[in-house]
């Protein structure tokens, strides 16, 4: 059980932190501090690498109660869903390529100069 | 009667399991990136709401023993992060430089076309995180002022559209190599390019993971920096 406990720990750990003035949120401090650790450790151990994989086949489930909120936000999404669906699409439609085009001619460029 | 399920206090997880459920159902019969599993299921549990007249709150309420596990999961996000990161050596400066490019100009983009078309600072505040893996996003968008479920919702929407624009965008430029395809994928359309990534091959599927993990962890750091300084 210690991976969920040390899990439950660093996202703690992290809501001290934010509470101590860093402005990001807790469980992403927690997220920074174990990858802190396994960086450190240098492999991720048996029972962290089991609890990890659970709750996170379990992640796509946790997201519904959350998303279901949109119940009483239907107003702006009717009243700016121009503004909203230009900003989405529009910046797919530019960001894949831009970000593909670079990275392959990064990488083509290191491989001719190595 | 009705109102002895309605008010049960398991009732949210209830509702949840059997939207999510049917979300799969529909999802393995149809396989299509438009009947994305989350997503489906959100409408599902809307209309049962709606239906059986429960408001938002107590639903959530009923359904803490779901949610309340999603703090210790973003932090188990580091695992695969840390699996993923290896790969960063193959091109180190080559994917830092499209990460931090990429990121900034989705971002950028995002809120530049949002305000131009008059939308407010919540909007905003929901709209800036949506390329960032969800778990993520609905932490940010509370942080900035914005709306959890707003952002939750905009991030489902921008990986199905990501993976079904993708690889029509990717051949009008031209982009063979595996790794660039994965990447922007996984930077630009989370979780649903990654499993678009996975299908086309081993390699791609690897750096869509490592994007999609380095996004949310970069985003996370730079995204209220960046907005406190706005």
């Amino acid at each position: 059980m210690w991976g969920l406990l040390l899990l439950v720990l660093l996202q703690m750990l992290g809501s001290l932190i934010n509470a101590a003035g860093l402005a990001l949120p807790g469980p992403v401090i927690g997220m920074l501090l174990l990858l802190g650790l396994l960086l450190l450790l240098g492999r991720v151990p048996e029972p962290l690498q089991v609890t990890s994989s659970q709750l996170l086949k379990y992640l796509p489930l946790m997201l519904i109660p959350p998303a279901v909120g949109i119940l009483s936000q239907w107003q702006v999404i009717t009243s700016s869903f121009l503004a909203i669906s230009v900003a989405l699409l529009g910046s797919l439609l530019i960001s894949i390529p831009l970000t593909a085009w670079l990275l392959q001619r990064l990488v083509k460029r290191k491989a001719v100069s190595q | 009667m009705i109102s002895v399920i309605v008010n049960h206090p398991l009732f949210g997880l209830l509702a949840t399991l059997i939207g999510y459920q049917l979300a799969l159902e529909l999802n393995q019969r149809t396989r299509t990136l438009l009947t994305q599993p989350v997503m489906v299921a959100t409408l599902i549990v809307v209309g049962l709401l709606l239906l059986l007249d429960v408001d938002f709150e107590s639903y959530y309420a009923s359904a803490d023993l779901i949610w309340l596990l999603l703090g210790p999961t973003t932090v188990a996000l580091a695992v695969p992060l840390y699996t993923h990161l290896k790969r960063i050596r193959d091109y180190f400066w080559p994917l830092l430089i499209a990460l931090l490019v990429g990121g900034f100009t989705t971002v950028l983009l995002t809120l530049g076309l949002a305000w131009v078309f008059g939308a407010g600072p919540q909007l905003l505040a929901s709209l800036a995180p949506k390329s960032v893996t969800s778990p993520i996003a609905i932490l940010l968008a509370e942080d900035l002022g914005g709306s959890p479920a707003l952002a939750a919702v905009f991030v489902m929407i921008t990986g199905v559209a990501g993976a079904v624009m993708a690889p029509f965008l990717l051949k009008l430029v031209g982009i063979h190599l595996p790794a660039a395809r994965g990447f922007t994928l996984g930077l630009n359309a989370h979780a649903a390019g990654t499993a678009l990534a996975l299908e086309e091959d081993e390699e791609a599927g690897a750096f869509a993971a490592l994007a999609m993990s380095l996004t949310g962890a970069v985003t996370a750091i730079l995204l209220p920096l960046f907005y406190s300084f706005w």
